[in-house]
């Protein structure tokens, strides 16, 4: 066996050594009792949902997505600097 | 004029998608689209936070009329919202928000992925372990970013303190992975980064140890093992 496999061995062997004693210390504290398997779908990705306005089938945004243009204005205000872009 | 059953699904299917059509099937193109929109905006949540809802609905309605879903799970549409926001003109002043977009459905797919027991390598003897490649459990996600990734995210998840962010910050590595409750990440070094990579590709730990300590020469594999199982990011040896 090399000399690199040697250090390499030792050092997973004592990063699982820490790990064996956090977990045990996870174990005295009681296991969870509850675990999802799947991730719950957030709000929105549910199903097909019916907006209030939706009715109003002639909503005029939907139809002309290009006749106006949207300027960023969320959080994006605060990230500063960067380089500039031409 | 009759249309067969299949012409006229067909006919109604484009129409939807956004052809012709008139009067009362607006209402449903309207109602697929403030759907998807509404499923894009909970999928890339931290983009929306970012430009804010009246540049994120428009740039959704963008996205959705280069395509419908193609498979019926909406918490699996948007997979490639991350390479049109890149090219996307109206973003162009935000160079950063394609990485928020991977970021995001990363987390996404992560959040939805079967979460697995971590594999016990405890009881792998450590020679064999250093011979062996590991498989990253479901949803482990590497993002990388020219950008400060994960404090551009910080700011803009609700309720975050005021403050800025510097984007020249430095780069980002992070590994995207899944909780008992939840999906979330952590900051990786180089040698971490680099570590997780090589072995995403199949390769054995100590190559992966070598690709990091080319990177990072003081690249602690002690450190970065302990702090990837505390993850679970193992999900077992591959055989």
């Amino acid at each position: 066996m090399t000399p690199t496999r040697i250090a390499i061995a030792a050092a997973l062997a004592s990063a699982l050594a820490g790990t064996v004693a956090i977990s045990e210390r996870a174990e005295a504290q009681g296991k969870m009792t509850v675990e999802k398997c799947y991730g719950v779908s957030k709000a929105g990705q549910n199903d097909c949902q019916t907006d209030n306005s939706s009715c109003a089938g002639t909503s005029k945004k939907d139809n002309q997505p290009d006749a106006w243009i949207a300027v960023p204005k969320g959080t994006c205000q605060k990230i500063v600097g960067g380089m500039v872009k031409s | 004029m009759t249309l067969a059953l299949r012409e006229w699904q067909a006919t109604f299917a484009a129409q939807l998608a956004g052809g012709g059509g008139e009067g009362r099937l607006a209402i449903h193109r309207h109602n697929i689209s403030s759907s998807l929109i509404r499923s894009l905006g909970a999928t890339l949540s931290t983009v929306r936070a970012l430009v804010g809802e009246e540049f994120f609905r428009q740039a959704a309605q963008a996205f959705i009329s280069r395509g419908l879903p193609t498979q019926p799970v909406l918490a699996e549409y948007g997979a490639d919202f991350a390479g049109f926001i890149e090219a996307y003109p109206s973003a162009e002043s935000l160079p950063y928000l394609a990485d928020v977009a991977r970021l995001d459905w990363a987390l996404n797919v992560a959040f939805h992925s079967p979460r697995l027991e971590a594999a016990d390598l405890s009881a792998v003897p450590p020679e064999r372990l250093a011979a062996s490649a590991l498989v990253l459990a479901p949803g482990v996600a590497l993002v990388r970013s020219a950008y400060p990734l994960d404090r551009i995210w910080a700011v803009s998840q609700p309720g975050a303190p005021e403050g800025t962010v510097d984007l020249d910050g430095g780069a980002a590595r992070l590994l995207v992975h899944r909780r008992a409750d939840d999906a979330t990440f952590i900051a990786l070094g180089e040698g971490e980064a680099a570590f997780v990579e090589v072995l995403g590709e199949g390769q054995v730990v100590e190559v992966a140890a070598g690709a990091a300590l080319a990177v990072e020469p003081a690249f602690d594999l002690t450190a970065a093992f302990a702090r990837l199982l505390a993850c679970e990011v193992f999900a077992a040896l591959r055989q």
